[in-house]
């Protein structure tokens, strides 16, 4: 079968890189060694400051003008509002730097993609979003959904979000069925089955702690790091999709499609954002980071008596 | 004397001005539901109106959201390089440049967006001073989370970051600050900064002819 050759590679790729950034993800998830960003140094770090930052870190103490000092710039900052709050998982997070140290490739990649999307993804988008009617493109979008599931549903497992897993595994059959495989998402009328926050591989390593290795701008598929990129190889193996037997290239195919259709539904967006950035490059690889550190930290919802999810994550401390 | 008391209490309520509640999403719902009002407004179709509209929705942003705050929390550490005079140009010259971005967007791309007031968080202890109110933005079916971080500053809760999908605002201008702030001064931002307006201003006036 040609099927199983391509996976064994895919297999052993996925093992290479999740080893890969295991190793230099933890290295990397607290100390920034990229000269392309520089950290706020910590305490801590005096000692990898390099000259230039030796410098900046005289103006850091100063405790009369409670504003001004860099920590309590964190006060301001930071999402954790009461006093006695988990403080110690918050020192775990401290200042989570991306290291670049593909930046020459990123930028070029970046451009890139930049191009790309202004002179094909967007017209076509747009074209597309013209001639077909916002319920269609719906539709579309809850299908591709709702086929993607099983990646939710063990990586939810896998974060000990059990609750969540079965709320995936209850949308899936109610919209399989009364949806009509999928198209529609019915699950949603009824307020207790609300889509719940998208699940995937590189964010369960990164509940596991594996740091995200560093910062990586793939031509076509955009910016992603080290970890994410073995999270989205192995959730192919999940992905329904890579097991029906098709002429070659028409996975790609349907993934353009799928795109295109995502898109319709959020032109503008991406230029928005680069029209406020004075350095777009920064500015896109800042926002990925954070989006991503995000969702890595989402806790389930409401109170259940055994938060697995909690579990795991003091164990990883 | 029996006349004057309820005088004062009309006048106590006929006083206009900006939130003084204390209660955070208060502060956050008045404005946001008078801009959307504004948007909405059926004698600010015309593109003659736009201006006008524009000006109306500004200026209670500006109220709403803390500049002074906000810029000075973007430049972090390297705030300490800034004169008082160059911070006031950095603030000026910010504040513009999110207004013409954001405006101008929110302007042109306004389709029924609707405000959904989640919840408020007041801090403890030290922390009393500031809160979270998280928000949702429902367009076309598309959820988008927005939280506005707050401080309480002289009896008024205003804005000082704003973190929509788990992004913040302040936090990502301040990464990209760093990389300019590094290895150049103050003015060399500041001018950057101004020179990035400019160019918004020749664009728009470009596409308008």
């Amino acid at each position: 079968m040609q099927i199983n050759k391509p996976h064994n590679i895919l297999r052993l790729l996925t093992l290479f890189l999740a080893v890969l950034a295991f190793f230099s993800g933890c290295a990397h998830q607290r100390v920034d060694n990229s000269p392309a960003v520089p950290s706020f140094a910590q305490k801590s770090h005096k000692a990898n400051l390099s000259a230039a930052d030796q410098a900046m870190s005289e103006y850091k103490e100063d405790s009369d003008d409670d504003f001004l000092d860099d920590e309590l710039d964190d006060d301001f900052l930071d999402d954790e509002l009461d006093e006695d709050s988990d403080t110690s998982f918050k020192d775990s997070e401290e200042k989570i730097r991306l290291s670049d140290p593909l930046a020459p490739w990123n930028r070029v990649m970046f451009r890139f993609n930049d191009k790309l999307y202004f002179w094909v993804l967007k017209p076509v988008a747009k074209g597309y979003k013209a001639v077909t009617p916002a319920a269609v493109r719906l539709g579309i979008r809850n299908f591709f959904r709702n086929l993607t599931t099983p990646i939710r549903v063990v990586n939810c497992i896998f974060q000990g979000k059990f609750h969540t897993a079965e709320l995936e595994i209850a949308r899936f059959l109610i919209n399989s069925t009364v949806g009509v495989l999928g198209l529609g998402d019915v699950a949603k009328n009824n307020p207790k089955f609300d889509r719940p926050p998208e699940e995937d591989l590189g964010q369960t390593l990164g509940v596991y702690g594996i740091g995200n290795g560093f910062y990586i701008v793939w031509p076509l598929a955009g910016p992603s790091t080290l970890r994410d990129s073995a999270g989205i190889i192995g959730d192919m193996f999940l992905n329904p999709i890579t097991y029906v037997d098709m002429p070659p290239g028409s996975g790609a195919g349907i993934t353009a499609f799928e795109t295109v259709n995502e898109t319709s539904f959020r032109i503008g967006d991406y230029e928005a954002i680069k029209d406020a950035a004075i350095e777009p490059y920064e500015a896109f690889r800042d926002a990925y980071l954070q989006y991503r550190e995000k969702k890595v930290r989402n806790r389930e919802e409401g109170e259940t008596e055994r938060r697995y999810d909690n579990l795991i994550r003091k164990w990883i401390k | 004397m029996k006349r004057i008391i309820p005088v004062l209490l009309l006048l106590l309520v006929a006083l206009p001005g900006p939130a003084h509640s204390s209660d955070p999403m208060d502060a956050v719902r008045g404005p946001i539901d008078e801009v959307i009002n504004t948007l909405k407004d059926p004698q600010y179709q015309g593109d003659a109106q736009k201006e006008v509209q524009r000006e109306k929705i500004w200026k209670i942003i500006r109220e709403l959201f803390d500049f002074k705050k906000i810029s000075s929390l973007a430049l972090g550490n390297y705030r300490k390089k800034f004169s008082p005079q160059e911070l006031k140009e950095f603030t000026d010259h910010f504040s513009r440049l999110l207004e013409d971005t954001y405006l101008d967007k929110i302007q042109a791309e306004y389709r029924n967006e609707k405000v959904i007031y989640l919840s408020q968080k007041i801090g403890s202890g030290k922390k009393a001073d500031k809160a979270l109110v998280k928000t949702k933005i429902t367009r076309e079916s598309v959820e988008i989370p927005v939280n506005y971080k707050m401080w309480l500053n002289n009896g008024i809760w205003r804005v000082y970051d704003v973190k929509v999908e788990g992004v913040s605002l302040v936090k990502n201008y301040r990464n990209q600050f760093q990389k300019i702030l590094l290895n150049n001064p103050p003015a060399h931002l500041i001018e950057k900064v101004r020179k990035k307006v400019e160019k918004r201003k020749e664009k728009k006036a470009d596409a308008d002819k």
